[in-house]
């Protein structure tokens, strides 16, 4: 895991959490998942007709960093990240998750592999609970078949008791605890957002990808946002941030890619991304 | 808490009330009515987590109930088989049949899939009519009784009845779980579903299979009950009858399609006049629900409820709570 210097290290929650981990340890997820350590895409390209999307770009994604892809409109981030999750077929390169190859595995195959996402446009299920949708993430780690599930036999509902025990602890961790019965089409924006991630971390991730999680959001709501990525971080969780909000990113991230075009023009550190010329001239501006 | 109580208090005397529907009906027609409405929520159940739950336009289920009918009188006619062991028997049949269809048609987009289930309903039809040796082609086929304890009017009133309590509660099992957020998720949001890892085509010909399973036994009951079917009993318009019940009780409930099977099947038959409009009055109900209550009858309560007295949503402030986020995660690092 690496720790980067010039990211600023968020005092106060790096102390709450031992303690918190000890008081609740009851609330601990019975089943271990398997435990991933980098997630590394080669060389990925992708075409629309004559358009080159995405043009031979790689990026390596550790468990336990931030990593924010930037760059202009149309310079293929969401079509990057479409890639890692399954939603587009891979023209050229590998994706690789520790020794596993999923360059070809479908989308709903990518969970599997430690990889959770949200979506740009929330997509939530409007008829159930803010908990059920919290739930759906859950599906990667129920193991109950169709006639165990009909007949209620008893690990299909420990399952279903352990899923929604998890779920409403995330749900109070990124503050949606007051709201679990709220149906999802009732929500507003930011609370869309945060259930997205709470869905995510359902799944007991690896990497969480998220799209463009700061659009939309107040000044207030990104901060609360950036205080849960952080905490993710603290926790193991690899996040790759797909955002246009630079500031959010610069600050938080330990380490940056700037894509143009669908090629990637500069990779390192906040500092060295901000200051980078190329990066300044057709991204951020003088 | 309270309203859980009541609601089973409810649910209670309601389940009483039907058990002793022989002892306090005016006439056996009643009987003969409530069996029938049994049989066909029997169908519609499992119908219902392929339209209301999963949302598959399906419309010829009533060609897995004319093969539920068929197998069940053939195997006890032609077979000599006992006619507990043939319901079952069919049941199984009907669900190797529900594969058979949505192997390769669950793989089709909505409207076109809705046009598979069509055309299979037809070609069941056709089929009952050309193999007479087997099905006595177009002047169809006797369906035997059962055995003690159920070999009465009464006695198939009450078989029909606890199979469809049975078939209920896997149906409310199967939705209240894991299962039903998947199926609903593939219902509103395929890519929310792909996403969290739910195999969309795998799920959806399980419960598609279910159907069929439901769909035969409710054929082997519904035969028993007409005691003689004919390829006409299972026209088209009965496979759209039992989609239209969903349509109009709602979506993701079982408490919806339910209403909706008893009130479509009960009120022509009541109301007499009724019963000479025929197609006529589905048609309007179904036109009148679709632009009144689309979330459909089984929600009108809630609908009325809200109307009076609308829930006010405060703003709230999100304010994440690290300590418990970092508890509910664990420690993930690969170390």
């Amino acid at each position: 895991m690496t720790s980067n210097p010039t990211s600023p290290a968020p005092r106060a929650t790096l102390a709450a959490s031992p303690s918190a981990i000890g008081a609740s340890a009851a609330h601990r997820p019975a089943r271990e998942t398997t435990r991933r350590g980098e997630l590394v895409a080669t060389g990925l390209t992708r075409r629309f007709g004559s358009v080159v999307a995405v043009d031979s770009v790689s990026l390596t994604l550790k468990a336990g960093e931030i990593h924010g892809l930037i760059g202009p409109n149309g310079s293929g981030k969401t079509t990057f990240l479409n890639l890692l999750t399954g939603y587009y077929k891979v023209d050229e390169g590998r994706i690789v998750v520790d020794a596993d190859d999923l360059t070809a595995a479908p989308v709903q195959r990518r969970p599997h592999f430690g990889i959770a996402r949200t979506f740009q446009k929330p997509r939530l299920l409007g008829s159930l609970t803010v908990l059920d949708n919290a739930m759906l993430g859950g599906w990667e780690h129920a193991q109950s078949g169709f006639l165990e599930t009909a007949l209620a036999l008893p690990r299909a509902r420990r399952e279903d008791r352990q899923q929604r025990e998890l779920a409403a602890e995330l749900l109070h961790g990124v503050g949606l605890g007051n709201i679990l019965t709220r149906r999802a089409n009732l929500l507003d924006h930011a609370e869309q957002r945060f259930l997205e991630i709470a869905r995510g971390l359902t799944m007991r991730p690896s990497f969480i990808l998220l799209d463009e999680p700061a659009g939309g959001l107040t000044e207030h709501e990104i901060e609360q946002l950036a205080r849960i990525v952080v905490q993710l971080r603290e926790c193991g969780v690899g996040v790759l941030i797909v955002e246009h909000h630079t500031d959010f990113v610069f600050r938080i991230c330990d380490r940056v890619t700037t894509l143009n075009l669908g090629k990637m023009i500069k990779h390192g550190t906040p500092d060295e991304v901000r200051n980078d010329p190329e990066v300044i001239r057709v991204y951020l501006g003088a | 808490m309270n309203s859980h109580q009541g609601r089973l208090a409810v649910l209670l005397v309601g389940l009483v009330a039907l058990a002793t529907l022989p002892f306090w009906a005016h006439d056996p027609y009643q009987v003969h009515l409530a069996t029938l409405i049994g049989a066909y929520w029997i169908l519609v159940a499992g119908l219902n987590l392929v339209v209301g739950y999963t949302g598959l336009l399906s419309i010829g289920h009533v060609g897995l109930l004319a093969i539920g009918s068929y197998a069940f009188a053939i195997l006890v006619d032609h077979h000599g088989a006992n006619p507990y062991v043939a319901m079952l028997a069919a049941g199984a049949i009907g669900g190797v049949c529900g594969f058979i269809l949505g192997l390769p048609s669950l793989r089709l987009p909505g409207f076109y899939f809705a046009m598979a289930t069509m055309a299979f309903s037809m070609i069941v039809s056709e089929f009952l009519l050309a193999q007479d040796s087997l099905t006595g082609g177009g002047a169809g086929i006797a369906v035997p009784g059962f055995n003690k304890p159920f070999d009465t009017p009464n006695g198939l009133f009450w078989l029909v009845m606890l199979i469809a309590a049975f078939v209920t509660w896997l149906t409310w099992n199967v939705s209240r779980l894991m299962w039903g957020r998947a199926m609903i998720a593939l219902r509103d949001s395929d890519v929310a579903a792909a996403a969290v890892g739910v195999p969309v085509f795998s799920i959806k010909l399980i419960v598609y299979t279910f159907s069929g399973v439901t769909a035969a036994v409710a054929g082997a009951l519904f035969g028993s009950l007409q005691s003689y079917v004919t390829p006409e009993t299972f026209h088209f318009e009965l496979g759209l009858f039992f989609f239209i019940c969903i349509v109009i009780g709602g979506r993701g409930a079982i408490i919806g399609p339910l209403l909706g099977t008893i009130v479509l099947t009960a009120l022509p038959e009541v109301v007499a006049p009724l019963a000479k409009l025929g197609q006529f009055f589905y048609g309007a109900l179904l036109l009148l629900v679709v632009l009144l209550v689309p979330e459909g009858i089984g929600n009108l309560v809630k609908i009325v409820r809200e109307k009076i007295r609308p829930r006010r949503l405060e703003k709230h402030v999100v304010a994440p709570d690290l300590a418990r986020l970092a508890a509910a995660i664990g420690n993930r690092s690969a170390s």
